[in-house]
């Protein structure tokens, strides 16, 4: 490629694509996934409304079941408490989330 | 009227007619008494009678929400990893008693680290891990590590970066560790098999072959010291593989055995993959071993128990179970029983020799991904 200039607008466009992929910056899907730092931040997932088919058959039944594993492993950071950082304590009075849920803290951003 | 002495003879036989069944009774139960043992939200471990499921203790954690557990090799002590605090504690296996218990965690130092493993001695627990520093005007993020805790300091005594072609492997610091009985090679189980000098932690070989996958599967693998870790030989591992041929990149599974000592890995074929498999349970005493195997996604999931002869190396029995969307496969320590657990507070109960679902076991508060281990 070093050999080939581009000459217009869209060869332009694919050339600072292609440069643009060696910088230090990548999706957090995209091979080689970066390490995730400390915290739930920077994770990116769609919450638990649907499934991976966009349906809901695929989700735990009831969605609580779910709950707790996806509060430790930042899995679904937008409906859920930081385990990590801010929010240790969330669970503390609820051990069995499907049960008594209602016993979960409540958590100001 | 019966004199004194026959009186007393009389009783002395019906005693004993009555108490020999009680005798053969509690020896029947004794036999197939164990205790599974697993963490559970938000900060203790139960311990789990597995002849009724009662729960008979509750373990609260003062390092915090267990994500980890894993017996040593002579079944002795107990490892248990937590995630609130990067906090490692040491139970004693027949008394459930706390020996060691403290965190890594400082107000500017932290680590995020699952499963580890202990060398022979028991002083050291290596771990894959990665540090985060709060620094005055900055955090760091260090790269993943290999560290070694020394268990009496209570400290990471010796941190060595992963060579980058290994940290690209997924499995970050999640990825599942084995040692060898002689504390020599350290065994990182990726999607290759990474042997590791302990010495200089150092890879020195790396297996192609792929741990069996199931995108569903709870995230407990051989680190988190539940899997391939009930048989008698701590020598040997056990466990489901996966590969393919270099040509036309065809996959098949089937049983992996590694000789940890000699570094030695055998692997036989049994069949190509048409639907996923989780992780391999094992029998005492070696002769069986049980999976779970599933089609379909999400409505159309159906979900099999795959029962192997570990002699012949041949899948014998196969029956369709009712399914979570997410799970956990568990055995009891007999190897009489098989578990279905995780995300929920219940277990339910499976008779292995039939694979027919006998009940559920409800404890009263929701598992977490730390696995399970079964007592003797």
């Amino acid at each position: 490629m070093k050999h080939l200039k581009p000459l217009n607008a869209k060869a332009r466009r694919i050339d600072a694509d292609m440069a643009a992929q060696e910088e230090d910056v990548v999706a957090l899907q995209q091979a080689p996934r970066p390490h995730v730092p400390m915290g739930c931040s920077l994770v990116f997932s769609p919450g638990w409304e649907v499934d991976a088919s966009g349906g809901t058959a695929g989700l735990c039944q009831p969605v609580e079941r779910d709950i707790y594993d996806c509060y430790v492993t930042c899995f679904w950071p937008v409906q859920m408490a930081d385990h990590v950082n801010y929010s240790a304590d969330w669970a503390s009075n609820c051990a069995a989330a499907t049960k008594d849920w209602r016993s979960l803290d409540i958590v100001f951003p | 009227m019966l004199s004194r002495s026959r009186l007393l003879k009389s009783l002395r036989s019906y005693t004993a007619l009555i108490a020999a069944p009680l005798v053969l009774a509690a020896s029947l139960t004794v036999a197939h008494a164990g205790t599974l043992m697993l963490g559970t939200y938000p900060d203790k471990l139960f311990t789990v009678d597995d002849t009724d499921g009662a729960v008979k203790d509750k373990i609260k954690l003062e390092a915090g929400l267990p994500i980890s557990l894993r017996l040593d090799d002579n079944r002795k002590k107990i490892y248990v990893t937590t995630i609130s605090t990067s906090g490692v504690v040491v139970l004693d296996a027949a008394t459930h008693k706390i020996l060691n218990e403290f965190s890594l965690n400082t107000p500017t130092e932290k680590y995020r680290f699952q499963g580890g493993v202990p060398d022979p001695t028991g002083r050291y627990f290596y771990v894959v891990m990665q540090r985060f520093d709060k620094l005055n005007d900055r955090y760091t993020v260090s790269k993943i590590q290999y560290g070694v805790i020394d268990l009496v300091q209570k400290k990471i005594v010796r941190a060595v970066d992963l060579d980058p072609a290994d940290d690209a492997l997924p499995g970050g610091y999640r990825a599942s560790l084995m040692m060898a009985p002689d504390g020599k090679t350290l065994y990182m189980f990726k999607n290759k098999i990474l042997v590791i000098d302990v010495a200089s932690l150092k890879v020195v070989d790396r297996i192609d072959l792929e741990r069996a996958d199931a995108a569903s599967y709870e995230d407990v693998q051989l680190g988190g010291g539940v899997e391939g870790l009930q048989l008698a030989n701590p020598n040997e591992l056990v466990s489901l593989f996966t590969a393919s041929d270099p040509f036309v990149h065809n996959k098949i599974f089937g049983l992996g055995r590694f000789d940890l000592t000699a570094r030695k890995f055998t692997f036989t074929p049994i069949g190509p993959i048409t639907n996923k498999i989780s992780g391999l349970e094992v029998t005492p005493d070696g002769k069986y071993a049980y999976t779970t195997a599933f089609n379909g996604e999400t409505g159309n999931k159906r979900c099999e128990f795959w029962k192997f002869d570990l002699a012949s190396l041949k899948l014998t029995d196969k029956e369709e179970f009712k399914c979570r969307s997410r799970y956990t496969l568990g055995m009891s320590a007999d190897g009489a029983k098989i578990y279905i657990y995780g995300a929920s507070y219940d277990i339910e109960v499976y008779d292995a020799a039939t694979l027919k679902y006998e009940k559920t076991w409800d404890l009263g508060a929701d598992a977490t991904m730390a696995g399970m281990i079964a007592l003797r």
